[in-house]
């Protein structure tokens, strides 16, 4: 799992004050950068940058795992991908997602307004947002299919996992700050626990929570049973197998955002809180209007770094459940590592792995601009 | 509207005796009383770390016990053989030793390669510095999970595949520790590294003699923290190393759960999946406020 895959602008770091050159010591000074930036640059630049690039090239080709072919096909891989047979656009396909998309637009084109940002990227967020509300229009019609259902399923698995699981995961996490914080005895230690899960490897955590929610064997039956509720075959049952797979992924992972989260605790003002208190401000009205302004970056900040992270969701889906039953629980990392490992297209897995690349930079880019403006 | 500066706690600070901040006071509103608070949370933890006193259960369980009925909270019929079986078959323990070998080197190569760049980042001045860095920080973008595709063929093509440098090198690129390290040198003052070179210290010495021992709790935060990130990593091992004698503790506990006779070994099983998690659980509680600490700098937080 990739923990913390935000951008912070690079502007914070770098802004000391610069100290004048000495350009004599110019020359020298770039031999001796050089000597100390070598090593990172070169392990960053042949396994970060470089497999992006060849990405981007590898998804032009018929490039297969073992058979040898390397052969130039243009925008095929992307056409299997993106697009099917007798495809027609409607208003209604997907209306309520469009909606939110077209909602959100406007929440971000209205705050760049009042904000006065450049008229250039103003229009350009409203455009990018409407074009996206179009394009989600654009299906196979009657008698039509895409050419890659196993895409769209496991992308529509990917975004109902993320959107049921980044609420939750950021809702639980602010609540046990919340009843961690302060300096009272104890809070290590139940703060230890709450984050301990975290520690544990993908496979032993996926170990545990298998026959957790075994039917015949496992505690959750077990408890439920007391309760006179049968047994629920929770992942096998093709609706309940991708609850499994979130209460899973909320008890291993909420812990990284309590601690997140009791970090921007820590950083509100205490007098803001006397103020508030001495102004006559109830709980409620604190909460309201101290802590939650107070944690606001806090929150664009932990919300990212899940909404990554929840994207990139393979491990837990893999060992639990195959991506099954059926194909009930396949998402998008599932669908390129078979794409390429069992189907031996390393083409179309890059193809994949490049567009899923750049919706991720996308939400990154959003978030760097909502933390820019921030605060 | 200033962006969001990252700071770094007092503990950061080169300065050694720095104590954490402490928290807003809270004791002056009236809530719980402390008992109440108390008993609620010590539940609370108690229901969050069941799952894992089941396994500590399961594992001391003999295997024969827990084909005829499921076990409870507390072990039935205590055994240690589960424990024993780890040491004896299988490969669990040669996934230990990789998963040692594996993280060790990652660890060490990316604390020391994070290090140096960070440093030259923070404190060197030179053309293309800001630009340099920007790419750097642009790194932060790509998705670990989604590049493993062109990363796989680069080690397959010069047959490196189920080698230990496979498993660790690609971990070693890591723009979140430079990031990090740049971070903490920036706020290291000037000065002393001033004072060094006017006693005719060159770079390298400032750099291993100063700057080093003042990055100490800076190092040990993202040693811990990337350790933790790469024995825990599944789909890079899982795709580059493919024999089983060259899985990761992490890969192959997977492998054992997709085994159809593990049903009938229950027990041995949960004893694999804690002594593969042992040096994690180990680790996070001597170096706790450590491996927070990375995660909450490496986040920009703070």
């Amino acid at each position: 799992m990739a923990v913390t895959a935000t951008t912070p602008p690079p502007s914070t770091v770098l802004a000391a004050p610069r100290t004048p050159r000495r350009s004599g010591r110019r020359r020298g000074d770039i031999a001796i950068a050089l000597f100390f930036l070598a090593p990172f640059l070169a392990v960053y630049g042949l396994f970060v940058v470089w497999p992006v690039l060849q990405a981007g090239r590898m998804s032009f080709y018929d490039w297969d795992l073992l058979g040898y072919t390397r052969e130039f096909t243009g925008f095929d891989n992307y056409r299997r991908m993106l697009w099917g047979t007798s495809m027609t656009w409607d208003l209604s396909h997907l209306a309520g997602l469009r909606a939110v998309v077209l909602a959100a637009t406007a929440a971000l084109v209205v705050r760049s307004v009042r904000r006065r940002a450049r008229p250039l990227s103003t229009v350009g967020t409203g455009a990018a947002g409407l074009l996206a509300a179009a394009l989600l229009g654009v299906h196979p019609g009657p008698g039509g299919g895409w050419n890659d259902p196993g895409f769209w399923t496991s992308v529509r698995h990917t975004a109902e996992f993320t959107a049921i699981s980044t609420p939750i995961l950021i809702g639980l996490g602010l609540a046990m700050a919340l009843a961690l914080r302060g300096q009272h005895r104890g809070t290590a230690f139940y703060r230890a626990a709450f984050f301990l899960p975290y520690v544990l490897p993908v496979s032993a955590v996926t170990l545990i929570w298998s026959f957790l929610l075994n039917p015949d064997r496992g505690l959750v039956a077990g408890g439920l049973q007391r309760l006179g509720i049968e047994p629920i075959a929770w992942l096998s049952d093709p609706q309940l197998a991708m609850w499994g797979i979130i209460a899973t992924t909320v008890w291993w992972s909420v812990g990284l955002n309590l601690v997140l989260f009791l970090a921007g605790l820590q950083d509100i003002d205490p007098s803001l809180y006397e103020a508030a208190s001495l102004d006559g401000a109830g709980a409620w009205h604190r909460f309201r209007h101290v802590t939650v302004p107070g944690l606001r970056h806090v929150t664009v900040l932990v919300a990212v770094t899940q909404l990554i992270a929840s994207f990139q969701i393979f491990g837990q889906v893999y060992i639990m459940t195959r991506g099954g039953p059926g194909d009930a629980t396949r998402v998008v990392i599932q669908h390129i590592y078979e794409a390429g490992f069992r189907n031996l297209q390393l083409g179309y897995a890059a193809a994949i792995s490049l567009v899923f690349f750049l919706l991720m930079a996308l939400v990154s880019a959003i978030q760097f601009r909502l933390t820019a403006r921030e605060a | 509207m200033a962006t969001p500066i990252p700071t770094v706690t007092a503990g950061d600070r080169p300065a050694p005796a720095a104590a954490a901040p402490a928290g807003p006071p809270t004791r002056r509103r009236i809530r719980f009383r402390p008992g109440v608070r108390h008993g609620f949370l010590l539940l609370a933890a108690f229901v969050w770390l069941l799952p894992v006193l089941w396994m500590v259960s399961m594992a001391l369980t003999p295997n024969d016990v827990q084909q005829r009925e499921p076990v409870g909270l507390l072990p039935d019929g205590l055994t240690w053989s589960n424990f024993a079986d780890v040491f004896q078959l299988g490969l669990m323990l040669r996934w230990f030793g990789n998963s040692v070998v594996v993280t060790t080197a990652a660890t060490v190569l990316t604390v020391a390669v994070c290090a140096m760049a960070g440093y030259a980042f923070a404190k060197l001045r030179f053309t293309g510095r800001r630009l340099l860095f920007a790419v750097v920080i642009a790194g932060l973008m790509v998705p670990r999970e989604a590049m493993f595709v062109p990363l796989f063929l680069m080690f397959s093509d010069t047959g490196q595949q189920n080698t230990y440098q496979a498993l660790f090198l690609p971990r070693v690129a890591f723009p979140l520790g430079v990031f990090i390290m740049t971070q903490f040198f920036s706020r290291v003052p000037d000065e002393y590294e001033e004072a060094a070179r006017v006693d005719g210290a060159g770079p390298l010495r400032v750099f291993w003699s100063i700057m080093l021992p003042l990055a100490r709790p800076a190092m040990a935060s993202l040693a811990i923290f990337t350790f933790v990130l790469t024995w825990n990593d599944y789909l890079w091992p899982l795709v580059i190393a493919t024999e089983q004698e060259m899985f990761t503790v992490t890969t192959g506990l997977a492998s054992l759960q997709s085994n159809f006779a593990a049903a009938t070994e229950i027990g041995s099983l949960m004893a694999r999946g804690l002594i593969g998690s042992l040096p994690l659980v180990v680790l996070f509680l001597l170096f706790q406020r450590q491996l927070i600490r990375g995660i909450t700098l490496g986040s920009g937080e703070k």
